[in-house]
């Protein structure tokens, strides 16, 4: 089913999403960055191991949302839209099975390569879950 | 993102008020709060909703026009925010989340606070966050151990 094409804007244009995961019955929610694959009409999030424990909430309970309510730095006119579906986890490979993402990612910080090239800095902030 | 200061308000005789748990100086810089609980299904629903801090130190949030039954439950309110830059990406990284109770006030919902979970990257940089962060890296590196073992 295509979406509205506001909505479409929303999921194409936003910088982050209000990403709620539970633990133990308690909502947890951060601000994150987020991927959506127009073809498999999929959202994606990454996540370093140092920021997991939201990875630990959804190995237990994999429901989620995503609010997407803030505009900022999109471009684009403000919509709230509200996401639930559940989460599959994807941690078998923790060094390159997010780089299938870094073009996505790189539109939305282009300044993301120069991070990239401190790795060994921030070694284990590039070791990332995909969800 | 995750936090830099968690603060919970449970332990002592008298349960903590808005004011002891939440910086209104700080909760001023923020423009509205999303409001979380779960839903009947299950699921997390969210909304965005503007809030006011009373005199009394009380945060109000503007009751959604619908879903009445985060009321009594747990809930949790984020308040977020990033600036974007022109070029690309965002900058000016903060945000705080409070997890407690909402109740009925007055045409408002009145958030009772429990415990705060906040970062704000003019306080702490971003590599100081991971550094601090080291611990559930290796925690969850230690979970995957035994699928590596095997």
């Amino acid at each position: 089913m295509q979406a509205p094409s506001w909505v479409q804007d929303v999921f194409d244009h936003y910088l982050i999403c209000e990403f709620t995961s539970i633990d133990n019955g308690k909502p947890v929610t951060f601000p994150l960055l987020f991927f959506y694959d127009n073809n498999s009409a999929k959202f994606v999030v990454t996540s370093s191991i140092l920021f997991s424990r939201k990875i630990e909430h959804m190995k237990k309970n994999p429901k989620v949302s995503l609010l997407f309510s803030n505009p900022e730095g999109s471009g684009v006119e403000k919509h709230v839209v509200l996401v639930q579906g559940v989460a599959k986890i994807g941690d078998s490979d923790l060094d390159h099975g997010w780089e299938r993402f870094l073009p996505m990612w790189r539109k939305k910080e282009p300044y993301i390569d120069g991070f990239l090239a401190a790795r060994e800095q921030f070694a284990w902030f590039w070791k990332r879950i995909v969800v | 993102m995750e936090e830099w200061r968690y603060f919970q308000g449970s332990g002592g005789n008298q349960p903590l008020t808005a004011l002891e748990l939440v910086d209104p100086d700080r909760l001023s810089l923020f423009r509205y709060g999303v409001l979380t609980w779960i839903d009947k299904d299950g699921f997390p629903f969210s909304v965005a909703t503007d809030f006011l801090l009373s005199e009394n130190g009380e945060i109000l949030l503007r009751k959604p026009s619908a879903h009445p039954t985060m009321i009594g439950a747990d809930v949790a309110v984020l308040f977020n925010h990033i600036t974007g830059i022109p070029t690309g990406g965002y900058t000016d990284r903060r945000y705080m989340l409070v997890w407690g109770r909402v109740s009925e006030d007055k045409g408002f919902l009145k958030l009772h606070p429990e415990e705060v979970s906040e970062w704000d990257e003019k306080v702490l940089p971003f590599d100081k966050l991971c550094a601090a962060a080291v611990p559930q890296g290796k925690k969850y590196l230690e979970s995957l151990q035994p699928s590596i073992d095997a």
